[in-house]
């Protein structure tokens, strides 16, 4: 069985159907997609600006980061999960298509980055805290996050129009 | 007071027809509005957030709201220009759409509270109700959040 079949029963399954047909779900799921991808990707955009030193630099990059991860978490917990059902409904469409899988592409690396960032040069983060003289390794992480996110708002729009 | 004309102007502009003949402006104008709307709604959250007392709180109100300001409103103005021109493309969609005078109301208020109320109690100098604060704070919410609804809900209604 290929992956485009599976996807294929994925969204024939009758929670697939149901969501497509109906009328309030759908919009609905979509709208909180929409806002909890505000939330986690506004204030992701919030560290990253903190790391290549554009915005809030007279606070400790440790408060910045501490103080916004609970709102990005939850933000992105919601877009993951209303992603899941908005993916439930039309997986087989959504496989094939090529701004989809660049999509993906890019959350896997996003959060490659993120990983990469806390468990090196974050490490560090007392030295360099109060401090605009920011690492380059750790304004290459806010570079990458701002760029990357940028990207994958943009495939996820372009995917529902379909241009692959 | 009739507005269909109006709407009918907006739809007939040079713009309008540039925007609708492409195949790609439309989907990268909204792109744009996306970009926009997530710089707008994620920094205005955490100035909400803050001024509510449950996000930033290492920080002052004034020391999270003065830095903060520059990303809302440039967030607002990529988001404002970008809806304008999506708007243009599709003002006769828009003349028949319960969501739309929703959403163009709550962004009025959305206006008023951010420019003449919220910026102005959020000053390092200024001294203000903690109570007014987190008022204004769920005002701002609610505003804010109620335009992303009915812009969404515009596609669909």
């Amino acid at each position: 069985m290929d992956i485009q079949s599976i996807c294929q029963a994925i969204s024939d399954s009758s929670i697939g159907t149901q969501l497509r047909q109906s009328t309030y779900v759908w919009p609905a799921i979509e709208a909180v997609h929409v806002l909890s991808l505000a939330l986690s990707v506004g204030t992701i955009t919030l560290v990253d600006l903190r790391l290549i030193g554009a915005t809030l630099r007279n606070e400790p990059v440790t408060d910045v980061i501490e103080q916004t991860q609970p709102w990005t978490i939850a933000g992105f917990l919601l877009a993951f999960i209303s992603g899941v059902f908005l993916f439930w409904s039309e997986a087989e469409r959504l496989y094939p298509s090529y701004s989809f899988r660049y999509k993906m592409v890019c959350i896997v690396l996003l959060g490659v980055n993120a990983i990469y960032f806390h468990q090196t040069v974050y490490r560090s983060v007392d030295k360099w805290n109060r401090s605009t003289a920011i690492p380059a390794r750790a304004r290459f992480a806010g570079w990458f996050g701002l760029i990357f996110w940028m990207i994958v708002i943009f495939l996820g729009r372009w995917t529902a129009y379909n241009l692959k | 007071m009739n507005l269909l004309p109006l709407f009918q102007w907006f739809d007939s502009t040079a713009i309008s027809n540039i925007i609708r003949d492409s195949t790609y402006i439309f989907p990268v104008v909204e792109v744009f509005h996306l970009f926009g709307l997530t710089l707008l709604l994620g920094t205005l959250t955490i100035t909400d957030l803050r001024m509510l007392g449950i996000g930033m709180r290492r920080q002052t109100v004034a020391q999270v709201a003065t830095q903060l300001a520059p990303w809302t409103i440039g967030g607002a103005i990529v988001t404002i220009i970008s809806g304008f021109l999506l708007f243009l493309s599709e003002a006769m969609k828009c003349y028949g759409n319960a969501a739309f005078p929703w959403k163009m109301w709550l962004l009025l208020a959305g206006l008023i509270v951010y420019f003449l109320v919220q910026l102005r109690i959020t000053r390092p100098e200024s001294r203000v109700h903690p109570a007014m604060l987190k008022v204004v704070a769920v005002l701002s919410l609610f505003c804010w959040y109620g335009v992303a609804v009915a812009g969404r809900a515009i596609a669909f209604v």
